[in-house]
């Protein structure tokens, strides 16, 4: 375990780790049993789904996208999730399935939006301004990371979810998402630090 | 790696061990930003099924070959111009040509503008483009008006007809000199007097018969007269109780203030039955207003008006209130009869 950590945290500029699917075997089965029964017509099945998923896909989304754009980027991933459910060979497979889904919604959306600023949170609300400032300024520079740390950041940091969290609903392995977070945070400590 | 390096592991990866204090400042400065656990903004409806995905647009594939099918089939029978004329007896004439054979074999063509003509030993019977068939009786004469994929017209001149078409409704017309006879599906007979008087008796299907603002709906197994100068009269079933036929030609075709009005009348609603409603359904919408009074009383006995239909708009002559009274005879709907209706008239 030493050894592994020394590794991880030793291993300069190393690219981030490929996601592999690999869902936990419990969690997995429930989404299939709420796909299975979503596919069936039962709209509460799939609401139940995004109670589960709702989180992941805000942090995916947030971690490309600003955040004025968020919330409704994150409805229209669930419902054309909905609109497809059919076509989902492996129900196991939802949650890769569907943080895809969100990743590509993202990039259209750049690919279609207008180049905006988001304007500065004091402009928004003077007593809080300070801190919604920070934190913007922080989002920005997590989304200059590669991909792979930025959305595992985003849902560390941000949805407040754990490493385990973030393997059971996106796919990649506990490994995978434990090389990502720190890799990830020593580069955003540099770029914080500059 | 220190004991410090394992807790910011350990609580970087699930918050447990020693907290970073970086990582704790930045958790508590982007909380905010995170998934406020709103609900799913629609509720999503069922999803349509693959099969029925699929099955749309090649519902919606079949319709628009079938519609081109029709077009080709009416297009082509258009160009066919004219009708096939066959020999049923004796030796009818087309166009001035006897016509020597039958079957189609040595059979004639009558071309638009035509005349089809039997004496009182001849009959004939025409092949209506690809539609039907109509049987042509002796001492009948006939011309052929319109021959197209949208539309089959003959006028009638004298004579007597037994059409029988399985078209959609409203693709074959029979002008007499009186009124327009419009197949709506059926097979009917057709005669004309000499004097441009008409009578029509359907032996399946419906007919409409209609001239200027004048329209009678015809059912199977009723009959109706028509006039020069007046127009289709009241349909009656031939069933009719006894005295039906001279009584209704009195209320169709005699003045205002002839004095035979009242008695007819009186034959009419007194015998009438509940079958007969649609005779008297034809009568609300003639006579005087007395007389249409003491129809709608009768009526309204043997088949109630359904509920909104007042005496006072059925009087008025409101159509609204009208079909709604007709469609609840059970017989056909007076929307079904309007729709097929349009450009009687050319």
């Amino acid at each position: 375990m030493v050894e592994i950590a020394a590794r991880l945290l030793c291993a300069p500029a190393s690219p981030p780790v490929a996601s592999v699917t690999r869902f936990s075997p419990g969690h997995a089965a429930e989404d299939s049993r709420l796909v299975r029964e979503a596919r069936g017509g039962d709209a509460s099945a799939f609401e139940r789904l995004y109670e589960r998923y709702a989180r992941v896909i805000h942090g995916v989304v947030l971690a490309r996208v600003g955040r004025v754009d968020v919330d409704d980027l994150v409805q229209d991933v669930f419902l054309a999730a909905w609109a497809r459910l059919a076509t989902l060979r492996d129900p196991q497979a939802f949650g890769g399935w569907l943080t895809s889904i969100a990743r590509r919604r993202a990039i259209d959306h750049h690919r279609r939006a207008v180049e905006t600023t988001e304007l500065p949170a004091d402009l928004e609300a003077p007593d809080a301004a300070a801190p919604r400032a920070e934190a913007i300024a922080v989002i920005e520079v997590v989304r200059s990371l590669p991909d792979a740390y930025r959305e595992t950041l985003v849902l560390r940091l941000v949805e407040g979810m754990t490493g385990q969290e973030i393997a059971d609903r996106t796919g990649m392995t506990p490994a995978s998402v434990r090389v990502n977070l720190h890799r990830g945070m020593r580069l955003l400590r540099d770029r914080l630090q500059r | 790696m220190s004991e410090g390096q394992m807790d910011d592991e350990r609580y970087l990866w699930d918050r447990s061990g020693e907290p970073d204090a970086e990582i704790v400042r930045l958790e508590a400065l982007l909380s905010p930003l995170r998934h406020r656990g709103q609900p799913l903004g629609v509720r999503p409806r069922p999803p349509v099924r693959r099969w029925v995905r699929m099955l749309v647009p090649a519902l919606a594939v079949a319709a628009m070959m079938f519609l081109v099918a029709s077009a080709a089939w009416f297009s082509w029978t258009a160009r066919r111009d004219g009708w096939d004329v066959q020999r049923v007896g004796g030796a009818p004439v087309v166009s001035g040509v006897r016509v020597a054979g039958n079957r189609g074999r040595d059979g004639a063509r009558l071309a638009v503008g035509g005349w089809l003509v039997t004496d009182g030993a001849s009959r004939a019977r025409i092949e209506v483009g690809e539609i039907g068939e109509v049987e042509v009786d002796p001492n009948t004469r006939l011309q052929l008006v319109t021959s197209s994929g949208r539309e089959h017209r003959m006028a009638l001149a004298r004579g007597t007809i037994h059409a029988t078409i399985w078209a959609p409704p409203k693709f074959f017309f029979v002008d007499t000199p009186s009124a327009v006879a419009v197949d709506l599906g059926c097979a009917y007979t057709l005669q004309v007097a000499d004097d441009g008087s008409g009578m029509v008796r359907v032996t399946h299907g419906w007919v409409g018969f209609q001239s200027g603002a004048r329209e009678v709906f015809i059912p199977e197994g009723a009959v109706c007269s028509t006039r020069r100068g007046n127009g289709p009269g009241t349909p009656r079933y031939e069933d009719a109780p006894a005295g039906y036929a001279g009584a209704l030609a009195v209320l169709d075709f005699s003045d205002a203030g002839d004095a035979r009005r009242a008695s007819a009348l009186d034959v009419v609603l007194s015998r009438a039955r509940p079958r007969d409603a649609l005779t008297l359904w034809h009568l609300l919408r003639r006579g005087s207003l007395d007389e249409r009074r003491l129809v709608y009383e009768r009526m309204a006995v043997l088949a109630p008006p359904p509920d909104g239909v007042t005496r006072e708009a059925v009087l008025a002559g409101d159509r609204a209130a009208l079909d709604r009274w007709w469609d609840a005879l059970g017989l056909e709907s007076t929307t079904w009869w309007r729709l097929w209706k349009r450009d009687w008239e050319k």
